[in-house]
């Protein structure tokens, strides 16, 4: 398969466009079972699971999901740890609304970059140690924060947390180690979902600990410094465990990531190229800034604010907070759902609607939690805001894996990272000055991401239109294989590079919705090799 | 922040409203659709009343206030306390005082403090103000001879303060106030310097527990890196 390892999304190779976001598993004459193979769940021929049983934690590879999401949510625990604590930080460092905003800013930004490397430490040491690298050497920045004494210390040890946030590669490449393609999405976005629940559960547990801590006998400016060693042990513990009871591979660890079959590595400039020339991929980097964007953005302001604007206790204002990171739970997988559940009746333009409603809708939440008064009134909005973010995030990469085939790796690394961009820009924006307050910049935000989901309505596939387009008449143009094949040169196609996008073109014919039969399934229909 | 007897006047309204609400449509038994959209309708109306209400629900203003107390603080060079008198000013007629049932002395923000800090912000409506946010003492009231020494607590931070009184009927409703400071609050300020919260136990644990995370990872890689060789060997 020609494809770079390692490249930032390269765990969403092999997704065909065919499965629905919810494959618990995948049948038998689809890919074929390996029955030589000794494991708890069925395999198919490379030993990837088959079947995605949730509550099992057989080895390797439920194992590998539970030890990878439950290492993604720990270093959203540690990121987003200070947020509800600031009340009480900002006395402690003298902290003012800028430096407040800065922090956050900061605490998004790192990321970016470390999500680019990890794909290649992840190729280099394997997602095991890349997983455990990355969180035991973000331990120490964790429990730097007792060291703190004024806001540029607050700021540059918010930032070096940060950059544990890449943990979603190694995640998500690790995933695709020990799960086979077709089941990869629902794996794949469940691990997503719940690690982001971890910026929820620590709005729970911080002001928890702060009390603890304070009652049994600490200063409250001490007592929120011990706080944040419990997140530092998590890191540590989580590392531990990654390395003694994970592997990299279904059958062991990583000697060499062997490929089978012939292996035509992609050039990664040629794929950049692709990636960057499409003007979809840009659109949904800027779509993916207002739902994850904002939903980093709320994770890191809306403990503070519900104490601030509504007189709360620290702790009650984290419960109140948390509920946002926490629907996470369902909420992602439910936009995921949805999306595909639009797509059966209307294809591709169902998936199109399904995210500007979930997204706008979330937007406009966002904007009447700013507005209101009262506390009932702002729990609710903020909860239907929460749904309608995190639904749009699982209804985005819905719809990602067709925008190409090629540089599907660079396309979803550049929307994750247009995620982070984006929480960056807003908490600059609406939260880092005091010219207005966080309720003005909450509603100002909700106004920006309306605004900034109009875009969606430019995306159009010529073949399967758009949100107000109908699909090109043109019996060539209008054709998947035109618009996936498209992206190889008559070189390339003659060393036959193209293959893979000719059968993932067969299998999106189903894009085109409930009117058009599905395209007749090629009878040879080989699973794809990584 | 502190809670004034008024927002809890509007939070058992509110309760009272919910309750109303559930029970009507608890009471009208016929299918389950009806009970929901009932159950539904009521909270929507429940929620709509107490968010108008709310947003009526406001305070004294602090421009309604008369300065009718004398107020001064001091500290004894160094140490952690405060000192604050206080006493009923006499050249207001006699009888202005005859609602005055406690008086609530509290440390405030001065303007200097307040600065890029909006969770500090004076506002004239006195359930939204947050100028005060540090109780000294509450005290029934007399009209004079009244001091009081405060430890100054542990949460306090860093910054520059002055103090006010402010006298509350049995309503516990503002009714008048004091502070030692006037009225652009420039005079009288004074500092209090904070306590940092950093102890070297808690540095020295931190570089430990550092370190561990570190050197558990080399080891790690190191012994599975020896392994690896010795099988490739082998």
């Amino acid at each position: 398969m020609p494809e770079i390892e390692g490249s930032p999304g390269t765990s969403m190779h092999g997704v065909t466009g065919r499965e629905p976001v919810l494959a618990f598993s995948v049948a038998s004459p689809m890919v074929p079972t390996d029955t030589t193979a000794k494991f708890d769940l069925p395999v198919d021929s490379e030993h990837k699971a088959k079947v995605f049983k949730l509550f099992s934690f057989a080895n390797p590879h439920m194992r590998t999901f539970h030890l990878s999401w439950i290492s993604f949510f720990t270093t959203f625990v540690s990121t987003f740890a200070a947020a509800p604590l600031v009340p009480i930080i900002r006395d402690n460092l003298n902290l003012t609304k800028a430096d407040i905003g800065n922090a956050g800013v900061a605490s998004v930004s790192g990321s970016i970059f470390s999500r680019l490397v990890m794909g290649a430490v992840c190729d280099l040491l394997g997602p095991r140690y890349g997983c455990a690298f990355l969180i035991m050497m973000s331990a120490p920045t964790v429990f730097c924060m007792s060291f703190v004494a004024d806001a540029s210390g607050y700021i540059a040890v918010r930032f070096m947390i940060g950059f544990s946030l890449a943990t979603f590669v190694s995640c998500q490449y690790w995933m695709s180690t020990m799960f086979n393609s077709k089941i990869i999405g629902l794996v794949n976005g469940t691990a997503a979902g719940w690690g982001n629940m971890g910026g929820g559960a620590t709005q729970l547990l911080m002001p928890v600990l702060f009390e603890i801590i304070k009652k049994a006998g600490a200063t409250p400016f001490t007592a929120w410094r011990i706080a944040f060693f419990i997140p530092g042990w998590l890191n540590v513990i989580m590392g531990i465990l990654v390395l003694i009871l994970g592997q990299d591979l279904p059958d062991g660890n990583l000697g060499a990531l062997q490929k089978k079959g012939d292996v035509a590595k992609d050039k990664f400039g040629k794929i950049l190229w692709y990636a960057a020339t499409n003007y979809r991929t840009w659109i949904f980097v800027l779509l993916y800034g207002y739902s994850m964007g904002v939903e980093l953005t709320i994770d890191n302001v809306i403990a503070e604010y519900f104490y601030d604007r509504f007189d709360l206790k620290l702790h009650l204002a984290g419960i109140i907070a948390a509920t946002f990171g926490m629907a996470n739970l369902l909420a992602r997988p439910f936009g995921g759902f949805t999306s595909d559940y639009m797509a059966r009746r209307w294809g591709m333009r169902g998936r199109l609607w399904n995210l500007w409603l979930l997204q706008t809708a979330g937007g406009v939440c966002c904007l009447l939690l700013g507005l209101v008064n009262s506390l009932p009134l702002a729990i609710t909005f903020m909860i239907l805001f929460s749904i309608g973010a995190q639904a749009a995030c699982g209804a985005t990469f819905g719809i990602i894996p067709f925008i190409s085939r090629r540089s599907l790796g660079i396309i979803s690394g550049m929307t994750g990272a247009g995620g982070n961009f984006g929480s960056g820009l807003t908490q600059l924006i609406f939260f880092a000055s005091a010219s207005f307050s966080t309720a003005k910049g909450l509603s100002y935000m909700g106004i920006m991401i309306v605004i900034c989901t109009i875009p969606v309505s430019f995306v159009h596939f010529p073949q399967w239109g758009s949100m107000f387009f109908p699909a090109s008449q043109d019996v060539v143009k209008g054709s998947e294989e035109h618009y996936y094949v498209s992206e190889w040169t008559e070189e390339e196609k003659q060393k036959g590079m193209h293959q893979a996008s000719v059968r993932f073109a067969e299998n999106s014919r189903s894009e085109r919705g409930g009117k058009v039969a599905s395209a007749a399934t090629p009878p040879n229909n080989t699973p794809n090799h990584v | 922040g502190s809670i004034y007897s008024n927002s809890e006047v509007c939070e058992s309204w509110f309760r009272f409203l919910l309750i109303e609400s559930t029970t009507v449509s608890v009471l009208s038994f016929k299918k389950v659709i009806i009970i929901s959209m009932e159950f539904c309708g009521g909270f929507v109306v429940g929620y709509l009343l107490f968010s108008c209400f709310a947003a009526a629900c406001y305070g004294v203003t602090f421009s309604s206030l008369q300065k009718t107390l004398i107020v001064t603080a001091s500290s004894p060079k160094g140490h952690d306390q405060l000192t604050v008198k206080w006493a009923f000013d006499q050249t207001f007629p006699a009888g202005t005082d005859s609602t005055y049932k406690t008086i609530r002395v509290k440390l405030c923000y001065a303007p200097l403090s307040q600065v890029d800090k909006p969770w500090r912000k004076s506002v004239d409506d006195l359930n939204k103000d947050k100028t005060c946010q540090h109780k000294i003492v509450a005290k029934p009231y007399t009209p004079s001879n009244n001091s009081f020494t405060w430890t100054i607590e542990t949460d306090v931070p860093k910054a520059t303060y002055f103090v006010r009184a402010y006298a509350l009927d049995e309503r516990q409703v503002q009714v008048g106030y004091g502070q030692n400071t006037d009225a652009s609050k420039v005079t009288d300020l004074f500092d209090i310097r904070a306590i940092s919260g950093r102890h070297v136990s808690l540095d020295i644990a931190s570089v430990c527990f550092s370190v561990f995370s570190v050197v558990s990872l080399a080891v790690f890689f190191y012994m599975e890196k020896r392994k690896g060789n010795v099988t490739q060997k082998k």
